[in-house]
């Protein structure tokens, strides 16, 4: 028995395709590598394939991170050889590494995630930094923003996603789209959608301009925590 | 010049499931237009996760594009949130592969399976910005040619089609296509493409007959052009194991309806039972070998990584030495931890142990298809099986473990009264009772009633569809009757739809108009219940002024000019007529009620 990690990033187009696709498509990759897979025991055996987090549909990313379990030592460099050619071009492995069973599970690793988020285009930089600056400065500012959710027994509840956003700010540099950049709990224990903080831009300012369908989406980086701080996340850990 | 990616782009961010407008799924096949003489787009009207787990499609897709000369992408129709917002924004109908417009494609190839597709049909050449009346394009715009069960009887639809192609076309695509672009490189105008391809056997270009009506009523078919044939004969394979088959379909990265692999075990079925369209039109019984079957499952679960195997015909436990095939594959499938699935059972032991065999101790729900409840009418219906091997076969399944059913039966069918339907109700209740003894646990059956549909080219071709408002009361009957009986889990076709099926199941030429007409009122996805409307369909006949029981519940005679007579399916009148009769007269000749497994 083997456990490996690994990172992996998804680009356009197949940012299109949900959490669930994106399982299947790597289980199905892996049984064409011809990877020697573990399976779960009990009445319906399954190969234990994890993802760290679920990557929202139309959400590009680089530093995910997935976890897989083999019957055999394979290493991460046969890992690697045998499954890239088997997965399209717009999901990339960008490294793998063994690890050993001590480690907690991804899942219950994660707890927050870095989201850029660019412009896509038809925002005139000038003229949009100040509103920009105005309805982050208003959401940062305050105590509390509660939100109205469906919880898991179809009951409304009341939630304060305020604690939830460690940091956003904008970047403008010359040449480049327009940036949001997010810090956001995520996880097992609560977190908040990106897309949620961006709608919340657009109550504080009234603009079209916080429209979701007019931003992309791209999660850097999952974090974990170690001694009270936060700490990016990689296949070794 | 492919469909603008940006306004593309911002559309997908905005619907739902945009994977189903991707494409570039795995062993999907990019082809250089550039190189190519011939492009063809399949078109499949419904949605992506309906078009992906039809077989006729990964079929045909292999056969054209191992042709390094021709090319075939795939489109299928948009959902309503996207074709709303192409609308919105101009972008005309683009094919998955290269996300060219249909428009500019030499061949557009519509998969015709079932009635209540075709408002798509007509909405997806609009989308595509082609003139939707075969008389009204012009030589630069694609061939429009249909394919698929519904081209026995393709006569709505020929007013907006230039061909179709009778029959099994994955050998004969290839040729018919290679004769387009020959006729094509001599620059010929496309009336005279038209008559020239109308030669070969298994083309029938409606433009080339004229339908000619008495009282309304439809009396002959005259040829216009002396190459066009008198019967237009089906194109079959004659040898599965030589024909073109794919070992490495198209894996879609979104769940289709059927997501899995297939094998087709045979083609054709050997039953003959008697509202069954597919047992009559894909006669004869051709079977794959053993040795076909096993390399080819292999193959398909490497290339594509599923791991289930659906085994599949119309009748797969006719297969002979079918317990022995699996054995055979059972070392290497479970190795790969493959499933494999039986998609049709018959009510019989054999059956019930084959479908032991491959489950391995999953015990899911089994599906069994009685059909009729009386012993008399599935007689009728030549659904030739005893109540005491239905109890037998259902005694074994909960031996083996299973508790959970699925029994499908038919209503409206020819001769029956309400007493049948009623039997419905008695020959569940008494199954209940019956496994009270057999069992502690309890049982999950569900029960799953359509409405008849006489079809074309079957021996219930003349007989009319049961009255709507009777196919509602019987309905009515057994939602009542299964309310008072706990453990039953009863679902029922619209009636309305069904109807709508026997329309155009039945019809002529004279419906265009009607199907022009329901498709500008809105009616998309007919087949589906959350987009099906009646009333914009009843505003269609007003407005056409067509009384659609007209064609739903006449009752054709022997001499009458059927719409699909000049279409030869192999199966001669002679035996209609002669199934028909013994249908009508009580069922079956004497000594064969329990059917024996001949091939």
């Amino acid at each position: 028995m083997e456990r490996i990690r690994f990172s992996f990033a998804r680009k356009m187009p197949l940012a299109y395709i949900s959490h669930l696709d994106t399982m299947r498509l790597f289980l199905r990759a892996l049984r064409r590598s011809g990877l020697p897979l573990a399976y779960s025991q009990g009445y319906n055996p399954h190969p234990r394939l994890t993802l760290a987090l679920p990557l929202p549909l139309g959400v590009t990313a680089s530093g995910e991170l997935g976890e897989i379990i083999f019957a055999e030592t394979v290493g991460p460099g046969k890992f690697v050889k045998s499954l890239s050619p088997q997965l399209p071009e717009s999901l990339e492995l960008t490294g793998a590494s063994v690890v050993s069973y001590e480690l907690p599970s991804l899942a219950a690793k994660v707890c927050a995630a870095r989201y850029r988020i660019f412009a896509i285009n038809g925002f005139d930089r000038e003229s949009r930094q100040a509103l920009l600056q105005q309805a982050l400065d208003s959401l940062m500012a305050k105590e509390e923003i509660i939100l109205e959710r469906i919880n898991k027994k179809k009951k409304r509840t009341c939630i304060n996603i305020r604690p939830f956003i460690y940091e956003a700010a904008f970047l403008s540099e010359e040449n480049k789209p327009l940036e949001l950049n997010m810090l956001l709990k995520a996880g097992s224990s609560g977190g908040v959608s990106p897309f949620l903080v961006v709608e919340q831009l657009g109550t504080d300012t009234g603009s079209d301009l916080f429209k979701v369908e007019n931003w992309h989406f791209h999660r850097e980086k999952l974090y974990g925590e170690k001694k009270g701080k936060l700490q990016a996340l990689s296949e070794g850990m | 010049m492919p469909v603008d990616n940006t306004i593309l782009k911002k559309i997908l961010a905005r619907v739902q499931k945009p994977a189903r407008y991707l494409g570039n799924e795995w062993n999907a096949c990019m082809k250089d237009h550039d190189r190519t003489s011939l492009s063809m787009a399949f078109a499949f009207p419904d949605l992506y996760e309906v078009g992906m787990s039809n077989q006729g499609l990964k079929i045909l897709y292999e056969s054209v594009n191992s042709r390094p000369e021709m090319l075939m992408e795939r489109v299928f129709a948009p959902a309503a949130d996207m074709e709303d917002l192409m609308r919105e924004k101009g972008l005309p109908l683009f094919t998955l592969e290269s996300h060219e417009p249909l428009a500019r494609f030499d061949v557009i190839g519509f998969s015709l399976q079932y009635e209540l597709s075709y408002t798509n049909v007509l909405n997806m050449l609009d989308l595509a910005g082609i003139e939707l009346y075969s008389d009204k394009r012009s030589d630069i715009d694609p061939l429009i040619i249909g394919g698929g069960s519904c081209s026995f009887n393709p006569e709505p639809l020929a007013s907006f089609f230039d061909l179709f192609v009778l029959g099994e076309a994955e050998e004969f695509l290839p040729e018919l296509l290679a004769e387009i672009v020959a006729l094509k490189n001599e620059k010929t105008e496309r009336k005279e493409l038209l008559a020239r391809l109308s030669s070969l056997e298994g083309v029938y270009v409606p433009s080339l007959y004229r339908p000619i009506y008495r009282d309304n009523l439809l009396i002959d078919m005259e040829k216009l052009d002396s190459r066009a044939r008198d019967v237009i004969k089906k194109k079959f394979v004659s040898d599965l194991d030589h024909a073109p088959y794919p070992t490495a379909p198209v894996v879609p990265y979104i769940e289709a309806v059927h997501d899995r692999a297939v094998i087709e075990l045979f083609r054709g079925c050997a039953r003959g039972c008697r509202f069954c369209q597919a047992g009559y039109i894909f006669r004869p019984v051709r079977r794959r070998s053993s040795e076909n079957i096993v390399e080819t499952v292999e193959k398909l679960i490497a290339n594509t990584g599923y791991d289930e195997i659906s085994l599949s015909s119309l009748s797969s436990t006719d297969y002979p030495g079918l317990d022995a095939l699996i054995s055979t594959m059972d070392n290497s499938l479970s190795a790969d931890r493959v499933r494999c699935s039986l998609p049709s059972l018959r009510l019989d032991s054999y059956s019930v142990k084959l479908a032991d065999q491959v489950h391995h101790g999953r015990r899911s729900s089994l599906t069994f298809a009685p059909e009729a409840a009386t012993e008399r009418l599935r007689r009728v219906i030549k659904k030739n099986i005893s109540e005491e091997e239905i109890f037998t076969a259902l005694g074994d399944a909960v031996k083996a473990g299973w508790h959970g059913f699925k029994l499908y039966f038919m209503i409206g069918l020819p001769t029956e009264e309400n007493e049948d339907v009623e039997a419905i109700l008695n020959l569940c209740r008494r199954i209940r009772q019956y496994f009270k003894k057999e069992t502690s646990k309890s049982l999950n059956i569900s029960v799953s009633v359509s409405t008849f549909v006489p079809k074309a080219h079957t021996p219930f071709q003349w007989e009319p569809q049961l009255d709507l408002q009777k196919v509602i009361e019987r309905q009515q009957l057994l939602r009542r009757g299964f309310r008072n009986m706990p453990g039953f889990d009863y679902s029922w076709h619209e009636a309305e739809a069904s109807f709508l099926e026997a329309v155009f199941a039945r019809g002529d030429r004279s419906l265009a108009p009607l199907l022009e007409r329901a498709w500008q009122l809105g009616c998309r996805f007919d087949g589906w219940s959350e987009h099906f409307s009646f009333n914009r369909w009843q505003k269609a006949f007003q407005d056409i002024g067509i009384d659609p029981g007209h064609y739903a519940y006449r009752r054709f005679n022997y001499e009458d000019c059927l719409p699909w007579d000049h279409l030869d399916c192999g199966a001669g009148k002679d035996i209609l007529i002669r199934e028909h009769r013994d249908a009508l007269s009580g069922g079956l000749p004497e000594g064969a009620v329990n059917g024996t497994h001949t091939f």
